[in-house]
């Protein structure tokens, strides 16, 4: 403790200086509150140092540690008025190293989206958390991150957030607010809370459910509805379906050879998406033990474009699909038990060649029904695992933390209530459900019915504006809790930093309606899981533990393999699919969520991995489908769904099935920043309540003349007959693949001899392996929050000037209506010969002597020659001053150790050179010469979910880099013009069944 | 005027039958020499030239508005992105430093030939080839991200302890350019030392005296000086003459030497330098036919002039027209896919329009001066010279923009939009240009006094015994 | 008549050289006022809050740079003591000293002294004392005989191409790391014979990458 006092280091959680300087006023916060006060510490900081502060975004940083003093003025006084210091735990390493300035710390954290938890790491510097990783400790993290875990960082110092809190239009201080919500929950006693109700989001957590439980035994009417936009209904309804209770489905691809995911999105979406992802890659390298994945589905989804067989079908026809599989299987596989599901269904070509390569391999199969898809296809999936003997194996079952699932019914049942008035107090967690409930559902309207409508909310939207209290919603990372993962293991979620702005957590406010808000989150969750615990004295050690390795052990649930009811899943899977007239409508999950990122900008200039499409979501529709409605792409049309309405552009998207029109969720925002306002298409005001992601009956109406620009990252999909991003067939490959690869690497002829890199200590390099890339465009946002890299909106993307460093590039290849897909992320290949630098004329592109393509931006006079000279493109340059015009609270976020660049500017992709010299630097400094393979990893890698790409020490033969140049399968891009990239390839192996293919 | 109609009439009945076109019609005497030459500058200033003047000038202050919001918002203002890095700036800039190789050629290369017929163009030229080479060497500045460092592109003693890179031929233009325009300026400048020694003398006004005066860096035309100004011009056209060649040649190496398909190619010295000379004659003709009609040059500028430029312009055009072959014949003789694609991508991809435009105006159209009466006509000449510059400023869209915006990777395959800045700047830079030209034309002799007297005494040694008039007026 | 008298040349070639001469003048007077201390910033007076008087901490006290510069040789900055480290001491000596109420003021208020920086290079250099002093590079290399210096004063350029000197050639710069905070050392035997054995001792590298210290 001493030594935080000694530096005055912002670090969470440490006890504050016994003298403390005392907070007058009646909330005892007044410190830190404002962020007005928060910047006069800047201010005052910036006094001290001439060029301080509030200069360039990194100068509020890395300036040593005077600068260290200046902000923990503001931060100590932040540090000094919270409710009782709490006390933290630095992961793994030493925590003095804490206390050193300018160090990053990771802290393991949790991150809970729709009630399932992700394990993060995330690394702060000077108290100030800065970047997102994975942790490896954590069952489904595993150390990856995906986009929206990366993402979450950037809502944090968003702007736009709420301070404070409003009730009945009155501003609130902290204990204030307390003591009135204190008289509310009071008045509701006398009737046993008859007239009070909760309206939140799907959650694992235990600490909430107790609270919910707690709240529940003081108000016995009280009701609790949990609502999620993307709900699990029909998930839960088939489990129901096929064992008789409700049961989590949890998937386990390593060992799984044979895949069939119906309409499931598994590799980019749900709650096991980073395992799935990890687990499904380590299997699609050529070999005995290689994947064969089917995919039956409407749009092209990253995991349609990872099959190795893609059946394109419209969303309702998945279910005769799957019925068609189970007669397969029951006819010629033997598997009696299926023969009723399947009923009079005749099994096609493809059905009977799934069927049997699925037999073939029993209890290492797997078939996996979505989200989307109606309970009874769920239903036929639990009975196919049962039946091919891989429940137990590739998939067993646990009890959720909820009986009922989160949705659309719970959400009628509510509305019913508030159409009768019958509700007074109406408390809202969950996130803006004004946009996200069913188009049917006139929550709007319903809202204006309840006289006291408290809603905690983040930013101001669509919802705050009709609630009468609003009340400012910590970020995730700025509160004590806890958050449970699909497979039940527990997280404690510790904060990162103070809240920023002066807000509460959900936590907290539901301790509110059992007085005891006063405690504090941490008092809460420590207390909860203390008396859970049962460790009595040994509690302390074990949180400490928990908290350190980021999960609590021995609270993953035990999985189990109920036996199916063929009976009853039968009797669903009997009843025809509805008759489908005009279009159907089927609505996804993309980038944003249900919605709540579509206020980041990292998220909304993004390209959707399959379309490249930035800023914008479409109206997605087959090419064929498009030539009979006479439409095409930007094409501006009216859809319209039982009575409702919606303009939308249109998207010829290839490999989409007929018939469909896919519809992406979370866009088209009206009460959001300037940011999200209008952005893309409100989907959800076609949806209802009763079919929540497929309904017939669509109708298509072009309009206008004028076209709806939008904008591409990528517009050109074909690769000309280059060899460029190289897939092979498993069969061709093991005849004569390696041989077609001759020509694209080994030595290439050149004029003068190559600088001896053979002898540095290290010589860095990357491998990337498109067998295992799914294109989820995770490394991406990763690349941007490491790297400082500017966002430039939707004008600048349209003049194609966006400035990721990393882009994941798409080749389709074969027949546009359902074509095969690589995914090639690109960035920097780091040339030994690099065309870059012999044609800048002032010195500022030049190559280390470890075979680093070194930008340096303070020597750039942006003649952008080095550009045009790069055969990859890769080079990005600062039009315009695209970093200009950062809220203090947004600048907190840059990362210290790279350099924000001015306009005129080149820059690129260094290999994450800061987290290369800082590694060096330390084990250099320690008298040693080497870094152990895989402690040092790029942005890129360290998130990728399939561990795609690695980067490490060529110099060193053992490590996993120089076993991939070695690989039978690198080769190198553009090997032809002699560059010699550090950045390999490995081409992509599919696995075709030779019983389709032929 | 009159005295000089008489003696064209009187010349006409003695016809030279070897140069059936004469270089110099009639044997004006220098007193007439000096009326006629000088009248533009002693002479009111004329409605048309102050209208001209003032269209010029708004341009000039359209084109330092663009500039000058360019260096306020950044490079952005342009439609330049990646892939098309480069676009109007550096397309302009080698239009401009082409244009500007006419008046260097005419003036050295034909002086060091002893071509008489390029007496009475070579100052017309010179200065055209100045005011051009201005306008290119604003680009080098414009382009750059951050201006404010261009500094950093010279070679000197920094505390930064490090030096340009001598291997970027964009360091080698910087030279190339410079020493180019320090040439041409003092080629030009020494050549007009007599005349504005002439004009001194023949000034009214004590003001213009001083001025004239002091620009004739007292130049009193004794023997010794002539000796000494012949000797000095003759070294300056020595010197000058490789700058003509070497000039293009690099700036071509911005191209050449990057490894960009449509760029990477050995051919495009020769070609560039035949192209800008090709270029540079199309622009004398733009602006000597209107201008000896405006100040009655007729008999020192003769049609003979004329047609030899003419006949310049179709050398030149063929061999622009053979660079174009043998690009695309190596390109599809290499048998590289990426450099068949690029010329196939020319004449079918987005930009087919400006690369068709482009063969039209540089390889059809001089083709028309095989005839004589074609290579006559002033109308055709004119028309034919301003279509060339539009076929040569395709050119270096086709070589750069083209070649840029679909190269390896079709990934980051994009379009170039030029913006309403782009297009300032292009057409600033011609109302800058034409700026200069009017003052030049204004204020000096825009046809050397002296040269024409020589060369009318060489005329008259050839045509000895000299004639009675010739004695008469001595 | 000629406009022009005799003396007209004389003025006219006058008028030429100082053109040229200014011309010259301008750009080397540039050249020049980047190297001197005027231009970077050395031998300049700063004014502190606290009259903290280096020479006597180290001479009369005999107190070693690391008591309180704690992190040089484990982070990126060397470390600003913190105000406690002062109380460390004079908690009991010039405790009543007036001199020292600003040290008092902020230990009790937990409002930082407002040192101004001395040492300061632009944002896009990244240094990093740690590598320095562990490789042998002594604190006086830099920042010179702070034992003499009643305020601290700047003594290096902090140029580039003073980095750059010894970049490109350490061994004269180096010492034993035992002497690394020694003010007014000099080398025993042969300083070459030292600097070499040195770069070897420490494994000491030329590192003139570019990402060395731009990034």
């Amino acid at each position: 403790m001493s030594s935080v006092k000694r530096i005055g280091l912002p670090v969470v959680g440490q006890d504050g200086p016994d003298d403390a300087p005392d907070c007058r006023g009646a909330d005892g916060r007044r410190h830190w509150r404002s962020l007005e006060e928060w910047s006069e510490g800047a201010a005052a900081a910036k006094a001290e140092f001439p060029r301080g502060a509030a200069f360039l975004p990194e100068a509020l940083t890395r300036r040593g540690f005077l600068q260290m003093l200046g902000a923990s003025a503001a931060l100590a006084g932040v540090a000094a008025c919270r409710p009782p210091r709490q006390e933290i735990h630095a992961y793994v390493r030493h925590p003095e190293q804490a206390l050193f300035p300018g160090n990053p710390v990771p802290y393991a954290t949790a991150l809970a989206r729709h009630g399932h938890a992700v394990g993060l790491l995330v690394t702060t510097v000077d108290g100030r958390p800065i970047k997102v990783e994975g942790n490896p400790d954590h069952p489904e993290s595993l150390g990856a991150s995906g986009r929206l875990e990366q993402a979450t960082i950037l809502d944090l110092y968003d702007p736009r957030r709420i301070e404070g809190f409003t009730a009945r239009k009155q501003p609130k201080a902290y204990r204030t607010l307390l003591r009135e919500l204190a008289t509310v929950a009071a008045t509701h006693e006398k009737d046993g809370g008859a007239r009070l109700r909760f309206l939140t989001g799907a959650t694992g957590s235990p600490l909430l459910l107790d609270l919910r439980r707690r709240i529940s035994e003081r108000f016995p009417r009280a009701r609790f509805h949990a609502y999620e936009s993307l709900t699990e209904e029909a998930t839960a309804d088939g489990a129901r379906l096929a064992f008789g209770r409700a049961l989590d489905t949890r998937l386990h691809l390593d060992g799984a050879r044979i895949v069939l995911a119906l309409d499931a999105d598994f590799l980019s979406d749900g709650p096991s998406a980073l395992r799935l992802a990890r687990e499904f890659a380590a299997h699609r390298t050529p070999g005995p033990d290689m994947s064969r994945l089917y995919v039956a589905e409407a749009h092209l989804s990253t995991t349609g474009a990872a099959a190795d067989h893609r059946f394109r079908m419209k969303p309702s026809e998945v279910l005769g699909f799957a019925r068609q599989v189970a007669a397969a299987l029951a006819s010629s596989q033997g598997l009696g038990d299926l023969a009723r599901i399947a009923g009079d269904a005749k099994p096609t070509r493809e059905a009977s060649a799934v069927a049997e390569d699925l037999a073939r391999h029993r209890g290492a199969s797997l078939v996996i029904a979505g989200p989307r898809q109606p309970a009874a296809v769920h239903a036929i999936a639990h009975a196919m695992n049962a039946a091919l003997g891989n429940a137990g194996k590739t998939v067993d079952y646990a009890a959720p933390p909820t009986e009922e699932p989160a949705g659309p019914r719970q959400l009628a049942a509510l509305a019913k209530d508030l159409a009768a008035g019958a509700v007074e107090t109406l408390v809202i967690t969950a996130w803006n459900p004004v946009y996200t409930a069913p188009a049917d559902v006139d929550l709007e309207a319903l809202l204006t019915k309840v006289p006291d409508v408290l809603y905690l909310a983040y930013r101001p939207d669509e919802t705050s504006a009709r609630a009468t209290w609003v009340i400012g919603e910590s970020h995730p990372f700025e509160t004590w809790g806890d958050a449970r993962a699909h497979d039940g293991t527990v997280s404690i979620v510790q904060p990162l930093v103070q809240p920023l702005l002066e807000s509460i957590s959900e936590v907290e406010l539901l301790a509110a309606f059992l007085g005891e808000a006063e405690k504090g989150a941490y008092q809460l969750v420590q207390d909860f899981w203390r008396a859970r615990s049962g460790a009595g004295a040994a509690f302390a050690a074990r949180w400490g533990t928990w908290l350190a390795k980021g999960v609590v052990e021995g609270t993953a649930a035990k999985g189990e393999a109920p036996t199916v009811r063929f009976a009853d899943v039968a009797g669903a899977a009997g009843q025809p699919p509805p008759k489908a007239e005009g279009l159907e409508a089927s609505f996804v999950v993309d980038k944003l969520d249900d919605g709540r990122f579509a206020e980041n900008a990292w998220l909304l200039e993004l390209p959707d991995p399959i379309t490249t499409i930035s800023w914008d979501n479409a109206a997605m529709v087959s090419p064929r489908t498009a030539q009979e409605l006479g439409v095409e792409t930007g094409t501006r049309v009216e859809l319209r769904l039982r009575g409702r309405k919606v303009d939308a552009p249109v998207f010829v998207a290839p490999g989409h099935a007929d018939g469909v029109v896919t519809l992406p969720l979370g866009w088209g925002r009206e009460a959001a920043g300037p940011t999200a306002t209008n952005v893309g298409f409100d989907a959800g005001a076609l949806r209802g309540s009763q079919a929540a992601w497929i309904e017939p009956g669509l109708a298509l109406a072009p309009f206008g003349k004028r076209k709806h620009k939008l904008v591409q990252t990528q517009e050109h999909f074909s690769m000309e007959g280059r060899d460029l991003a190289l897939s092979f067939d498993a069969r061709a490959w093991e005849e004569e693949g390696p041989k077609r690869l001759e020509h694209l690497r080994g030595a290439v002829n050149a004029m003068y001899s190559p600088f001896g890199y053979d002898k540095q200590a290290f010589k860095w390099g990357m491998g990337i392996d498109l067998a295992k890339c799914t294109g989820c465009n995770g490394c991406v946002v990763a690349c941007q929050a490491e790297n400082n890299i500017a966002v430039v909106g939707k004008a600048q993307v349209a003049r194609s000037r966006e400035m990721h460093w990393l882009r994941v590039d798409r080749y389709f290849s074969g027949p546009p209506e359902n074509p095969e897909v690589v995914s090639q992320p690109l960035m920097c290949v780091h040339c030994e010969a690099a065309p870059c630098e012999y044609v800048c004329p002032v010195n500022a592109t030049v190559h280390s002597d470890e075979g680093l393509n070194e930008m340096v931006y303070n020597r750039c006079v942006g003649t952008r020659y080095c550009s045009n000279n790069c055969p990859y493109k890769v080079r990005r340059f600062n039009f315009l001053e695209y970093q200009k015009g950062k809220a203090p609270l947004e600048k907190l976020r840059m990362n210290p150790d790279v350099t924000v660049r001015y306009r005129g500017v080149m820059e690129k992709c260094t290999y994450c050179v800061q987290r290369i010299e800082r590694a060096r630097i330390a084990v250099r400094a320690s008298g040693q010469n080497k870094i152990p393979d895989g402690e040092l990893q790029t942005a890129c890698q360290q998130a990728c979910p399939s561990q795609a790409i690695v980067f490490g020490n060529l110099a060193d033969p053992e490590s996993r880099v120089s076993k991939m140049h070695q690989d039978e399968r690198r080769y190198d891009l553009l090997h032809f013009l002699g560059t010699r990239p550090r950045t390999a390839y490995l081409v992509r192996i599919r696995n075709p069944n030779p019983a389709l293919s032929a | 005027m009159s005295v000089d109609t008489k003696r064209h009439a009187a010349v006409v009945n003695r016809v030279d039958p070897l140069e059936p076109v004469p270089v110099l019609v009639g044997r004006p005497d220098d007193r007439e020499l000096n009326q006629t030459l000088f009248a533009p500058v002693w002479a009111k200033t004329r409605k048309g030239w102050l209208v001209l003047f003032a269209l010029a000038l708004a341009l000039t202050g359209l084109l330092f508005t663009a500039i000058g919001y360019t260096f306020a918002v950044g490079i952005g203002a342009w439609g330049n992105n990646i892939p098309v890095a480069w676009a109007y700036g550096i397309v302009n800039f080698v239009w401009w430093i082409g244009i500007g190789h006419a008046g260097t050629l005419i003036s050295a290369i034909l002086l060091l030939f002893q071509q008489k017929w390029r007496t009475s163009i070579n100052r017309f030229a010179e200065a055209m080839t100045l005011f051009a080479v201005i306008q290119a060497l604003l680009f080098p500045l414009i382009h750059l991200g951050r201006p404010w460092f261009a500094f950093w592109l010279f070679p000197y003693p920094s505390t930064l302890g490090v030096w340009p890179n001598f291997k970027s031929p964009l360091l080698w233009d910087v030279f190339a350019v410079s020493t180019y325009f320090t040439a041409s300026l003092l080629f030009w400048y020494v050549g007009l030392l007599p005349d504005l020694a002439a004009l001194r003398d023949s000034s009214k006004s004590h003001a213009k005296r001083v001025v004239y005066g002091i620009f004739s860096l007292g130049w009193r035309g004794s023997a010794r000086h002539w000796r000494h100004y012949r000797i000095a011009y003759l070294l300056l056209a020595g010197l000058c003459t490789p700058l003509v060649l070497s000039v293009h040649t690099i700036v071509s190496f911005d191209f050449a030497v990057s490894q960009l398909p449509g760029w990477h190619t050995t051919i495009f010295p020769p070609y560039f330098v035949a192209g800008a000379i090709f270029s540079g004659f199309a622009m004398v003709l733009t602006l000597i036919i209107p201008a000896r009609k405006a100040f009655g040059f007729e008999h020192v500028i003769t049609e003979k002039h004329l047609e030899n430029m003419a006949k310049v312009l179709l050398a030149t055009g063929l061999m622009v027209a053979y660079g174009y072959l043998s690009e695309h014949f190596i390109a599809w003789y290499s048998g590289n896919k990426y450099e068949q694609f690029v010329f196939w991508n020319r004449a079918n991809g987005p930009y087919a329009p400006v690369y068709l435009l482009m063969l039209f105006c540089n390889v059809l159209v001089p083709q028309i001066f095989w005839s004589g009466r074609a290579r006559r006509s002033i109308w055709v000449l004119w028309i034919a010279s301003i279509l060339v510059n539009v076929g040569m400023w395709c050119e270096r869209f086709v070589i750069i923009v083209t070649s840029l915006h679909r190269d390896f990777l079709p990934s980051s395959w994009a379009i170039f939009k030029p913006t309403v800045v782009d297009w300032s700047i292009l057409i600033g830079t011609i109302g800058f240009f034409g700026l200069l030209f009017l003052l030049f034309l204004r204020f000096v002799p825009s046809v050397s006094a002296s040269e024409v007297k020589e060369l009318r005494r060489e005329l008259e040694h050839e045509a000895a015994p000299p004639h009675p008039v010739e004695r008469a007026a001595r | 008549m000629s406009v022009f008298r005799p003396r007209s040349n004389t003025i006219f070639r006058v008028v030429l050289v100082l053109l040229a001469g200014g011309a010259a003048a301008t750009l080397g007077g540039l050249m020049g006022y980047a190297r001197v201390p005027a231009g970077t910033g050395q031998q300049e007076e700063i004014q502190q809050p606290v009259l903290f008087d280096h020479r006597h901490h180290i001479l009369d006290d005999g107190i070693d740079c690391r008591y309180c510069h704690q992190t040089v040789e484990r982070t990126a900055t060397a470390g600003i003591p913190s105000t406690a480290v002062c109380m460390n001491c004079h908690s009991q000596v010039w405790n009543r000293s007036p001199r020292l109420e600003p040290v008092r003021e902020s230990y009790f208020t937990g409002q930082p002294i407002p040192w101004v920086r001395v040492h300061q290079l632009p944002d896009f250099v990244y240094f990093n004392h740690s590598i320095h002093v562990n490789k042998g590079v002594g604190c006086e290399t830099c920042h010179g005989r702070v034992d003499q210096m009643p305020a601290i004063v700047q003594v290096q350029p902090l140029t580039m191409s003073w980095c750059l000197e010894c970049h490109r050639n350490p061994a004269p710069n180096l010492r034993p790391r035992e002497d690394i905070t020694v003010m007014g050392w000099q080398p025993e035997g042969d300083p070459v014979a030292l600097g070499n054995e040195l770069m070897k001792r420490y494994d000491v590298h030329a590192r003139t990458s570019c990402t060395t210290c731009h990034r």
